[in-house]
């Protein structure tokens, strides 16, 4: 992966569906954009690039393992080369809901080989913290599956077979999900965040880590 | 040039998996290969895609790559009719002609505001879509399959835009090796003089305008297509290419082909006059 040749610093959060990151990172950033700080948000799968083809691949069931995953890496590249490192080096604090983690840890619980992930996302730059939110399963289902209706297919990971029923079968995938992000935990030095804690409390330390690891004054708005 | 142009991509499957044994054509003669090889490469570059069993494909896939204006096309459709004559069942393939993501590219190419990574990996999600989807069930069913173009035009684009040879042979590594590869390899000059009798005109990605290089389009579509020829020579020691050279007649670079791929499939007679349909297209 790229060195690191920018000003500014990527703060990334990862984690399962219903793992509290999202909620954890919407605070960090309303804490950063609150005192002026020159930030850019960014999630994954979000360019209008490839959502059309996304979208056609779904409901047409088009997608395999391989091009679910070249897809997603197509559309991270996007992101990548017109959102993030312009910015990086424009000095920003970029803050990314997902990042590259997301698809070695899902697309690997889909078959794709761990090693041809790897190389896939290899022009990334490695972030400058990665928080990795963790909830027990059980915790993390539930969550999901209150707030939703209805899982779709390709997010219940019906495309893999593992059962017919939905409910079940995101259980499974996200079982296998949640291994692959237990093992990248030191090989990609994650900070576990114990996502059944308070929110507050949560997001207090996750400000705390961020001043103490990033001299966030670089991104401070310039004095008049 | 011995019969198998595999013994060139040796070199490659030594970072992958070990070749496997009793890979057998199912289709074509059971030859033991001349040059003492005690078994046929394994099909696939590295790793297997998931759930590819390798034994089950019986049917060949033959690669015809060369730039525009080097007669890929014309010399698809009469293989083509050719080998249907032979009593072989013929599928293709090309850039672009996935469902999933062909028209986006299309789409892509057209704004010119898609950058080199992005594009490589449309590109290969195209090429993958059509692989999983329409060469390995025709591969399954026995099928010869017509390449129009495969990886390594994808590959020489992306390196001449500075993207690593390494990294997009990691990409690559779970497509199929092919049984020929052919290159009709004609100098940029004479790609221009077909290209612009063609269409009048020469597109903006053919020239590699994204680049930078001249601001001449004549100029830019020549330092483009040398560039990328220079990929393809370094390509051709690494896979195992036929070069032929693609600025000879239609009929004598088609006469080549039908030798080459008759060898191959086993076909004892080599002789072909195009139907009054394709009669056009025999210069």
């Amino acid at each position: 992966m790229g060195k690191r040749e920018y000003p500014g610093a990527l703060i990334v959060v990862e984690g399962i569906d219903g793992s509290g990151k999202s909620t954890q990172l919407y605070l960090l950033k309303r804490w950063l954009e609150i005192r002026g700080y020159r930030i850019h948000f960014t999630e994954w799968n979000s360019s209008p690039l490839v959502k059309s083809a996304t979208r056609r691949g779904k409901q047409r069931r088009l997608l395999t393992p391989t091009t679910f995953s070249l897809l997603h890496a197509a559309d991270f590249a996007d992101r990548c080369e017109r959102q993030i490192m312009p910015l990086l080096h424009g000095g920003y604090l970029v803050l990314a809901d997902r990042y590259i983690y997301t698809a070695f840890a899902r697309d690997a619980a889909r078959g794709c080989s761990p090693h041809w992930l790897r190389n896939l996302y290899s022009f990334a730059p490695i972030p400058d913290i990665t928080f990795y939110f963790r909830a027990p399963l059980d915790v993390a289902v539930d969550r999901i599956v209150a707030g939703r209706p209805k899982l779709k297919y390709y997010e219940a990971g019906m495309d893999l077979g593992i059962s017919l029923d939905r409910a079940e079968s995101f259980r499974i995938f996200q079982e296998r999900i949640l291994n692959n992000y237990d093992q990248m935990v030191n090989t990609d030095r994650f900070v576990l965040m114990d996502g059944t804690c308070r929110v507050n409390k949560l997001q207090k330390l996750m400000r705390e880590i961020l001043e103490e690891r990033v001299n966030l004054d670089q991104f401070a708005p310039k004095k008049k | 040039m011995k019969s198998s142009p595999k013994n060139g991509s040796a070199k490659s499957s030594a970072n992958g998996e070990p070749a496997k044994g009793g890979v057998r054509r199912k289709n074509g003669r059971l030859e033991i290969k001349k040059n003492g090889q005690p078994e046929t490469p394994a099909r696939f570059y590295g790793t297997a895609l998931p759930g590819v069993k390798s034994e089950e494909l019986s049917g060949n896939l033959i690669v015809i790559e060369g730039t525009d204006g080097s007669g890929r096309s014309t010399q698809i459709s009469l293989l083509t009719e050719w080998l249907e004559s032979q009593g072989f069942a013929v599928e293709t393939m090309g850039l672009r002609r996935s469902a999933l993501v062909g028209e986006d590219i299309d789409g892509l190419l057209a704004e010119n505001s898609v950058t080199r990574m992005t594009l490589a990996l449309m590109y290969s999600t195209d090429f993958f879509d059509q692989l999983e989807r329409r060469l390995l069930p025709a591969l399954r069913s026995g099928l010869i399959v017509l390449a129009d173009r495969y990886i390594f035009t994808l590959i020489a684009r992306a390196a001449v835009r500075g993207i690593s040879r390494d990294y997009l042979h990691g990409i690559y590594e779970m497509a199929l090796r092919p049984d020929l590869t052919f290159w009709l390899n004609v100098r940029p000059e004479i790609a221009f003089d077909r290209e612009f009798r063609k269409s009048q005109t020469i597109s903006y990605w053919e020239s590699g305008r994204d680049m930078s290089l001249s601001n001449d389009l004549f100029q830019s579509f020549i330092r483009y297509q040398s560039m990328i020829k220079r990929e393809f020579e370094y390509l051709s020691k690494r896979h195992g290419f036929i070069e032929l050279d693609g600025e000879g007649s239609v009929s004598e670079v088609n006469r080549v082909l039908r030798k080459r791929i008759a060898s191959h499939l086993g076909i004892p007679r080599t002789q072909y006059k195009p139907s009054h349909a394709l009669s056009h297209l025999w210069r």
